[in-house]
């Protein structure tokens, strides 16, 4: 058992709203989880605390044996935790494998060299053909692609996904899901939060679910998908995996 | 067209996307600097000479400024403190203590670092109109310090360096060497703007103005990439204020330090082109030569007038040419290249 990273009963309040609760769980190095929840359940809260992008009213964070609970997100993403953003926030004035490069800074000093992975990197999303266009011309599909290059070109040790499904066509929605289906086998420990759920159940080999901020399922697809809880707050309908 | 769906509205300028060459330098790069270099070397008209001295030193204040303001994002109104300060402390050095300008426009240019590094420690927190308000009030405060501090600044008075030629008061009877060090100047502020724009640090600067959360999520501490940027644009503006003194011999705190100062380095970048090396250089060479010849011609028989053809200016080229001319410039020559 060697969790990469612990979440030890974090809490964090916006005025007198617990968006998050009393939180505790760890991830396994190379375990791809899935985390999900209805709008407003404190998942992208959650993301921003272990970001660095917030600091928990309670609670502790420890990745990699690192105590992170206090750091920023700049250094939190120098020691291996990269992110995506639900709402792509790209650098509006450089191209995209300027874009990818600036995480690519993180592994190679080198403007060529980090150049090289870069293009490197969008290869690997399928985005070789943009390299050089401005980023202000990508659909929002390429977006999302551009957005998980970034995260992937700064060789993390973890990942967190926020919604990269979204926007995309069934087509791009497969080759993504296989694609991050892989990254576990790369060496890359994998958060992923998603809305679109078939994509999720079929990949992760664990899915966690927030309600009000508080954890209320946590085990593989299957059981959790058939969990009455779950089911009377987010999934509606009992889920099948067939 | 493609839907946009990251547009933000934080009040940070939205400028158009320009292909950058990085450390290499253009057929137009080389071509304006060797015409400079000629004119320098060649000697100019009496007249003109006053005019290239002014044109080089606020291309090389425009580009100076623009590390701050087009590169980091950072658009200040302050820059006349720095300025200011860089003016004030080599001559105050000289008359003072009798230290040679040679080392103070060093001191001058460390001195106004040093204070770009604490303004933006305190005020690159504030986003959009709230930080460049602050620059603007920061300016002020010196402004009016040095109004006050009569015993060392001189006051309203003002503080002169004795009209003597010599090398070591660094005052020079010949126009053309001023001529020369403004080159010089401009050139050395170029070169550091044309490295940094290659470089990795560059890149840290771009992601800080596109996106500062994007930026701290790959690593890059906005706040330190925004002091440092702060700084070294201070440090060259500093340098330049030293130099300014050396040429004109007097300084009074309402112009050396004044908001329209400020402006004009920021107007000066924005005409030619924010966030481009050769951007500041072209906006300088357009509207400097412009303004002061419109001064001297219109300046008996309609005081005045010079300044509203220039804001006339102004306007059109901010409308019409948002990336500044240089934009415009590589809009051309992209079009021609498909053709």
């Amino acid at each position: 058992m060697t969790a990469i990273l612990t979440i030890d009963n974090v809490s964090h309040r916006f005025g007198s709203l617990w968006a998050v609760r009393d939180v505790s769980f760890s991830v396994e190095r190379g375990e791809l989880l899935g985390l999900i929840g209805p709008n407003g359940a404190g998942k992208s809260t959650l993301y921003n605390l272990i970001a660095g992008v917030l600091i928990p009213t309670k609670g502790e964070i420890f990745f990699d044996g690192l105590k992170v609970s206090h750091w920023k997100s700049h250094r939190v993403a120098r020691v291996g935790i990269a992110r995506t953003f639900q709402i792509p926030k790209p650098y509006r004035q450089l191209s995209v494998v300027e874009n990818v490069m600036l995480t690519a800074f993180q592994h190679e000093r080198s403007v060529s060299r980090a150049r090289d992975l870069a293009i490197e990197t969008l290869a690997d999303v399928g985005l070789r053909d943009y390299v050089d266009v401005p980023v202000t011309t990508l659909t929002v599909g390429l977006l999302k692609r551009l957005e998980v290059a970034r995260a992937l070109a700064m060789r993390p040790k973890l990942v967190l996904f926020d919604e990269i499904m979204a926007g995309l066509t069934p087509t791009e929605v497969s080759t993504m899901t296989k694609f991050v289906g892989g990254l576990p086998a790369r060496g890359i420990t994998v958060i992923w939060v998603e809305h679109v759920l078939y994509a999720i159940m079929k990949t992760a080999s664990r899915i966690m679910v927030l309600n009000r901020g508080e954890l209320i399922a946590n085990g593989e697809p299957a059981a959790v998908a058939r969990d009455p809880a779950v089911v009377k707050a987010y999934l509606g309908e009992e889920m099948s995996l067939a | 067209m493609s839907l946009d769906v990251t547009q933000q509205s934080t009040g940070r300028l939205a400028l158009p996307f320009l292909p950058r060459r990085g450390a290499r330098v253009s057929v137009l790069e080389i071509f304006i600097f060797i015409v400079c270099l000629a004119l320098a070397i060649i000697g100019l008209p009496q007249t003109l000479q006053d005019v290239a001295v002014l044109t080089f030193l606020w291309a090389g204040l425009a580009l100076a400024w623009n590390i701050a303001g087009g590169y980091a994002g950072l658009i200040s109104f302050g820059h006349a403190a720095f300025f200011g300060i860089g003016a004030y402390t080599s001559t105050i050095l000289f008359v003072h203590l009798g230290l040679t300008p040679w080392i103070g426009i060093w001191c001058g240019g460390a001195l106004a670092a040093l204070f770009g590094a604490l303004l933006a420690l305190i005020c690159a927190r504030l986003r959009g109109p709230f930080f460049i308000l602050s620059t603007l009030a920061a300016a002020e405060v010196v402004r009016i310090g040095a109004l006050n501090w009569a015993s060392l600044t001189g006051g309203p008075e003002g503080l002169s360096i004795p009209p003597v030629a010599g090398m070591t008061s660094m005052v020079f009877a010949s126009k053309a060497a001023y001529v020369a060090m403004m080159l010089l100047f401009l050139l050395v502020v170029y070169a550091i703007t044309k490295l940094l724009e290659g470089s990795r640090y560059g890149y840290y600067l771009f992601s800080v103005r596109d996106d500062s959360d994007a930026a701290s999520a790959a690593g890059v501490n906005p706040l330190t990439v925004r002091t440092a940027a702060m700084a070294l644009s201070a440090g060259l503006t500093g340098i330049g204020g030293s130099l300014f003194a050396q040429y004109f011999l007097y300084l009074d705190p309402t112009f050396v330090i004044s908001p329209e100062l400020s402006f004009q380095f920021g107007l000066l970048a924005a005409v030619g082109g924010l966030g481009t090396a050769i951007g500041p250089v072209l906006g300088s060479f357009l509207i400097t030569p412009m303004s002061e010849l419109l001064r001297s011609y219109l300046g008996n028989q309609a005081a005045g007038l010079h300044l509203v053809i220039y804001s006339a200016l102004l306007i059109v080229v901010m409308l019409y040419f948002p990336g500044g001319i240089a934009g415009a410039l590589t809009r051309i020559v992209s079009r021609k290249g498909k053709l």
